[in-house]
């Protein structure tokens, strides 16, 4: 109360020392407009004290001057009618000098207050930013958050997937979490709006305590609060402290991501590397044996014909196990998520180079290809493709009838690029149609089970389909893969 | 034809199975158990091949090949390995390997590459200005390429791509040799200009990439012109 009366009495005591003063001066001195020395006063009130106690100065400066020194002095009557616009114009200046004081008043107000705001908001940010830890940094923008006036308590929540952890602040009841994950996946903010950067609090009436989650970029900010509203100035630091959250949510996010990648990619190098000595361990031994063997079968050994037909048996024995182990390694490195490093791959020259690589292998079958030599390349891992065209064309020579054809043809369709193998042997029946593709799944005398296996995880592995046909002259395989989009030299 | 052949291979089994079979085809042949070892005897020998194994232990394949490179050494070198990754190849490729045979193998496709790389050192050593290739001829000496008798018009581009195929007939060349060779080292990295290069090659010189009979694909590598 005295506090707001105060100003009052110093307007009036000063505009009664300034009349008593111009009161003494004018019956001495003659001068007109001494009014104007009230001007002074009236600016200091409305720079210092607003525009209330300005406008009662101006008010009563008029009064005073008309009562105690415009003649007839004690009178409000006005003698020379020349004073009237003198008064008049002390009365306007006055309370026009007042409004700009008041409105300078404001105008340093505002800029404390902004002063202030930016100083508490570097603080907490260089702070928050020093700390390595993002839930310690995250903990002092919380607590900073509760220090604004009528603030409650404030949390900070990751989001992981559709989950959120609170990450700063305490735990959020049920309820509230089922209203923080709605706010986040819907990317909408709960009991507070924001346009641009302007942050408002949304009131129910007669609620004592009231909720608002804002969404962030990685996670939700909760904050309680209780009426009466936040200060305009405080608001804008509430906005920031809980922008400066947001950020330090997807700084979390991306260290953890970070950390995720060095792990698989440790994993996948760990994986690479036992699947690679495994290998050599495997297959060195298997290349002595055959290349110990296929020695002996060279003139220069002298063997006789039943023994050199025993080495070659054996030579082809070493053969299917090197094929063996060559297929099950190829499967798990296609299991352990082989990556796929597609680029454009002309397929008619890589079926050109398949079917070099399996001439030795031919036998009596004999070859057709259908492939026009302009096909449009496909987008795939060049020896992947290789791996899937030659496991193919290798089932189909080996089903095919004596001295009978397999064919090999392809086309572009839409944006797909279509391969097929097909042979002249016996069609595959219904029962094993279901069976074909599995592992270790094999009806020939000598076959790994995993050619068409390995082949349908490579086609899958790059967003296309591999399947099994019978046609009236023999079963077809077809393989769909993406095509590339040539880029002209 | 014959020659001396220094076998590089850590594994005891693999080293007399190749000194017993390749003795059989009347090669000269020396092991050596280190990349160390080979390149100390490798000097003094003059071998007219090496088989080096990539997997050795202390000096590896890679390196005991840059070395032999470095010195200039006329030995051609063939890559023996179980290679579960095509980038080995090109890397054993690019360092100035002659060819690769992966591990295991038929002494047949052995004996058959080495006899490859021995005619290639004769035909350079003789420095043969015309290469043949089936009823492909290409005359370097008058930059001119025939297909059974009948003239084939090359762009330089063309001509320069199977010129380098040609020096280095049954020698696998990769995308990046052949683009650094063509384009220069800026071109590096995009093997479509070779690819397209070879398609308008085959094209003019009416070789069906699905049943070449010219130049070669190596999946992940490159080319090579049938030796």
């Amino acid at each position: 109360m005295w506090r707001q009366v105060r100003p009052y009495l110093e307007a009036t005591a000063g505009v009664a020392a300034i009349t008593a003063g111009l009161a003494a001066l004018a019956s001495r001195l003659p001068v007109a407009n001494l009014s104007l020395l009230y001007l002074p006063w009236v600016v200091w009130l409305g720079a210092r004290r607003g525009w209330g106690p300005a406008a009662a100065a101006s008010a009563l400066a008029f009064i005073a001057y008309d009562l105690a020194v415009v003649p007839p002095v004690g009178s409000f009557a006005v003698g020379d009618l020349g004073q009237v616009p003198a008064l008049i114009a002390l009365l306007v200046a006055g309370l026009a000098t007042g409004q700009l004081g008041a409105a300078a008043r404001a105008a340093r107000a505002e800029a404390e207050a902004r002063e202030r705001e930016s100083h508490d908001l570097y603080e907490v940010a260089t702070a928050a930013l020093r700390v390595p830890e993002v839930a310690t940094a995250l903990d002092l923008v919380r607590r900073r958050v509760e220090a604004l006036p009528t603030v409650g308590s404030a949390a900070f929540c990751a989001a992981e997937g559709d989950h959120l952890q609170t990450v700063a602040g305490q735990d959020l009841s049920p309820d509230l979490r089922r209203q923080a994950r709605w706010a986040w996946r819907r990317q909408t903010p709960l009991g507070l709006a924001l346009d641009g950067e302007r942050l408002r609090l949304l009131r129910q009436a007669g609620a004592t305590e009231q909720v608002g989650i804002l969404p962030l970029a990685a996670g939700v900010a909760v904050v309680r609060f209780q009426p009466p509203e936040l200060s305009e100035s405080d608001l804008r630091l509430l906005a920031a402290l809980l922008g400066l959250g947001g950020l330090l949510l997807d700084r979390r996010r991306a260290a953890l991501e970070a950390e995720r990648a060095r792990a698989l990619a440790a994993s996948d190098r760990l994986k690479a590397a036992v699947l690679s000595s495994f290998s050599h361990e495997l297959k060195s031994p298997i290349a002595s044996l055959r290349a110990g063997l296929t020695g002996l079968l060279a003139p220069g050994a002298r063997l006789g014909p039943g023994q050199r037909d025993l080495v070659r048996t054996l030579d082809l024995e070493a053969a299917h196990l090197d094929r063996l182990v060559g297929d099950v390694l190829a499967l798990a490195r296609l299991e352990a998520g082989e990556s796929v490093r597609a680029e454009p791959v002309a397929v008619p020259e890589l079926v050109g180079a398949v079917l070099h690589r399996l001439a030795p292998e031919l036998g009596e079958a004999r070859i057709e290809v259908h492939v026009p030599p302009d096909l449009p390349p496909a987008m795939a891992d060049e020896l992947q493709l290789d791996r899937l065209l030659g496991n193919l064309l290798r089932n189909a020579i080996q089903w095919c009838t004596p001295g009978g054809t397999v064919t090999v043809g392809g086309r572009a369709r839409a944006d797909r690029l279509v391969v097929w193998v097909e042979n002249d042997g016996p069609p595959i029946s219904a029962e094993d149609q279901e069976h074909i593709f599995d592992t270790f799944w094999t009806r020939r005398q000598g076959g790994t089970g995993l050619g068409l296996a390995i082949a349908r995880r490579i086609a899958e592995a790059h967003g296309g389909e591999l399947r099994a046909y019978n046609l009236r002259r023999g079963p077809r395989f077809t393989v769909s893969l993406p095509l590339a989009t040539p880029v002209a030299p | 034809m014959s020659g001396r052949v220094m076998v590089v291979d850590d594994e005891p089994e693999m080293q007399r199975a190749l000194r017993v079979g390749l003795g059989y085809h009347d090669f000269q042949v020396r092991t050596a158990a280190s990349g160390e070892e080979a390149l100390r005897q490798v000097p003094g020998w003059r071998p007219d091949v090496v088989l080096l194994d990539l997997g050795l232990p202390g000096l590896d394949g890679f390196e005991v090949l840059r070395r032999l490179r470095q010195r200039d050494d006329r030995a051609a070198v063939i890559v023996v390995s179980v290679m579960p990754d095509e980038r080995d190849k090109v890397r054993a490729l690019d360092l100035g390997a002659d060819d690769y045979v992966v591990k295991p193998f038929g002494m047949d496709e052995l004996v058959a590459r080495i006899r490859a790389v021995l005619r290639r050192q004769a035909a350079v050593a003789h420095g043969e200005p015309v290469v043949r290739c089936g009823q492909l001829l290409v005359d370097l000496g008058r930059r001119r390429v025939t297909v059974a008798g009948r003239e084939v018009h090359l762009t330089p581009t063309e001509y320069e791509l199977l010129r380098l195929l040609a020096l280095n007939a049954g020698r696998p060349l990769t995308h990046r040799f052949l683009l650094a060779r063509i384009w220069g080292e800026h071109a590096l990295g995009d093997t479509y200009n070779t690819r397209y290069i070879v398609a308008q090659i085959r094209r003019k010189l009416g070789d069906d990439p699905t049943h070449p009979r010219f130049i070669l694909t190596e999946p992940g590598v490159g080319y090579r012109l049938q030796a």
